[in-house]
């Protein structure tokens, strides 16, 4: 047993993959291969969960050297409290996503062989979401990201239709583009430091960025614009809402919910373990980004108020609550990077539950449009009850999730002496509101249409259960949850 | 009759090309190369092939279930080889600590896994620059 713990950090990347690869034999067998899919997804879970304990109690991170070989030649996996509270929450949301998605896909992405295609690249996001979260060298981050990178464009894409195929090119030429300017930054680290593991990295950095200082503003640059689009950060989202809302729902969940935060967790782990707090200040890193997500939480709401398609107006959100994270990763205080940490985490839960209620929703009535769903609310109480505590929680409503991540964001910010964060944060929660709260009033007192729609199966409604529990678990007990996001932002503000 | 002597010509080279590939392959880890350099001659060949003898002929030899599997037990038996140090006891892909050495030049055998990985990758990548080249192909007629 102790060895597969101390393997851990290794096995909860490369199980889903393992599984990944075996699937197409069983490209006739869907039951069987939805059967792999969702019992991995537990077992991740459950990876994750001792793994988490594990670093939760000992309070030491578990660090795996792969091929044996240490740290400055070899690649290192670190497990940390950030990388066990990302492992823990990528691991939670992937099973519901799953659990939905069984017996649900052939109509909008097609025959057995495309189904199993769909899984085998939803198994990849989910090695390469694992990945991210443990690996604590660059050059390996700018694998995991390609990997996720193009089984997200796969995802997308795999929608049978001809608008999901061009939401999928314009994915692939931004999120490429992205992945360059991503490669050019560790370049241009690697040729300063020498090192390509980030704590080496970090220690090259700080000796000698005085003499390099332009190196080091194009490295920060080039890092923050690709995790930038990859992340849809507001003025380079243009590739997300087309992405979000022409994929298949639990792809749009996955995606949004996830897939965004894994390379939010990468540009994380870049500035605060590579360049560390010092360059950042020094640098004023951390207005930029405090400035990039206020612009974002703004923008992004108003976009998301424009639109009149469900799943539009829900991909417009993702770009807002993206501000929010990188709004608190530019706080540089513990309750700003808990709060990020744990609105992070909020937001996956809750932004999973949103797109596959609104899947189910437009699955059954065939309507795309808000004000077409007239009524639903009453014809599909169990969805529309799990959307309504999802768009609750996205308000930041008290006893809902997103509250806590927000409480603590505020107080980061004025803690630091800002008011101006703290007012968007407030402004944003309105916008929020105000885009979200019609679906419900439209959905629960507009008359009841004569059209039989009706609630989705069985293991849909305990996906969406899940789900909309979670939301509710994380908002009134927050506390071991909190207490992980809190060591993580210590862990993350240590490194000087 | 037009393309005799091209047909001729790579029936006798083709299958030299191929073997090369496959030793560029497994002797990537002791000599210049490697897994990924040989699967693309291996490919290569088998590309040349096609536009020899025709698409027909090609994926009648080259069916795409076959390509589709070796793509993905190509990858698989790589993550196989690196479960291998975990059942030793040694961390993941570990080689020389599973009792293995690092290899010697000239001698095939002395590397240890790092043989039997290449195989699998080499073959992967053989495989996926064939389906790359089918899928533009077929897409265009």
């Amino acid at each position: 047993m102790s060895s597969v713990t101390a393997n851990l950090p290794v096995l909860v990347v490369i199980a889903p993959l393992f599984v990944a690869f075996i699937l197409t034999t069983f490209a006739r067998r869907i039951r069987l291969v939805e059967g792999l899919v969702i019992f991995i997804g537990i077992l991740g879970f459950v990876g994750a969960g001792f793994l988490a304990a594990n670093v939760f109690i000992k309070k030491t991170p578990m660090i795996y050297q792969v091929g044996g070989w240490p740290a400055p030649w070899g690649i290192e996996l670190k497990a940390g409290n950030v990388s066990a509270f990302f492992l823990l929450v990528a691991a939670f949301v992937s099973v519901p996503v799953s659990l939905f998605s069984v017996n649900n896909l052939s109509d909008e992405v097609g025959g057995k062989e495309r189904v199993t295609r769909f899984y085998v690249l939803y198994l990849l996001l989910c090695g390469a979401m694992a990945g991210m979260a443990v690996t604590n060298d660059l050059f390996n981050v700018f694998v995991l990201v390609e990997v996720a990178t193009l089984s997200c464009c796969g995802l997308v894409s795999s929608r049978n239709r001809p608008r999901a195929a061009e939401a999928a090119f314009s994915y692939l030429i931004m999120a490429t583009l992205g992945s360059t300017l991503i490669l050019g930054g560790i370049g241009f680290i690697y040729i300063i430091t020498g090192h390509l593991n980030m704590g080496f990295a970090h220690e090259g950095i700080n000796k000698i960025w005085q003499s390099n200082p332009h190196v080091v503003w194009m490295a920060f640059s080039f890092i923050l614009v690709g995790f930038g689009v990859k992340s849809a950060l507001f003025p380079l989202h243009v590739w997300l809402p087309d992405a979000h809302s022409a994929a298949p729902s639990p792809a749009s969940a996955i995606l949004s919910g996830v897939a965004v935060k894994g390379y939010l967790i990468c540009l994380l782990k870049i500035l605060y373990n590579v360049f560390g707090c010092t360059l950042m200040r020094e640098f004023v890193i951390h207005r930029i980004l405090v400035l990039a997500g206020t612009v974002a939480i703004i923008a992004g709401s108003i976009l998301a108020l424009m639109q009149i398609e469900l799943k539009r107006r829900l991909a417009f959100s993702t770009v807002a609550q993206v501000g929010y994270i990188i709004m608190g990763i530019g706080l540089m205080n513990t309750k700003g990077l808990s709060g990020t940490l744990f609105y992070l985490a909020s937001h996956a839960v809750i932004k999973s539950v949103l797109f596959l209620s609104a899947g189910a929703m437009i699955a059954a009535s065939g309507k795309k449009n808000i004000n077409e769903l007239a009524g639903i609310g009453r014809k599909m109480p169990i969805t529309m009850a799990a959307f309504t505590i999802g768009s609750l929680g996205l308000t930041g409503i008290p006893l809902f999730s997103g509250f806590i991540g927000k409480w603590n964001l505020i107080v980061g910010s004025l803690e630091l002496g800002n008011v101006i964060p703290a007012v968007v944060i407030v402004v944003g929660s309105v916008l929020c509101a105000a885009y979200l709260f019609p679906v419900i009033r439209v959905a629960y007192f507009e008359p009841v249409p004569e059209e039989d729609w009706k609630d989705p199966r069985l293991t849909q409604k305990i996906a969406l259960i899940s789900l909309a529990l979670a939301v509710l678990i994380l908002g009134i007990i927050p506390g071991p949850f909190l207490e992980l996001a809190e060591r993580a932002a210590v862990e993350l503000l240590a490194l000087k | 009759m037009k393309d005799f002597i091209l047909k001729r010509i790579s029936a006798v080279i083709l299958p030299f090309i191929c073997i090369y590939g496959f030793y560029v392959i497994l002797h990537g880890h002791i000599s210049p190369g490697g897994s990924f350099a040989g699967g693309i001659i291996v490919g290569l060949s088998l590309i040349a092939f096609a536009t020899v003898y025709g698409m027909k002929k090609a994926r009648a030899e080259l069916p795409e279930k076959a390509l589709v599997s070796i793509e993905s037990y190509g990858t698989l038996w790589y993550v196989i080889m690196g479960l291998v140090g975990i059942f030793k006891g040694v961390p993941f892909l570990a080689n020389k600590l599973a009792g293995v050495n690092v290899g010697e030049q000239g001698t095939l055998f002395s590397g240890g896994l790092i043989l039997l990985i290449s195989a699998g990758v080499g073959i992967r990548v053989a495989s996926t620059i064939v389906t790359l080249f089918f899928a533009l192909v077929e897409d265009e007629s």
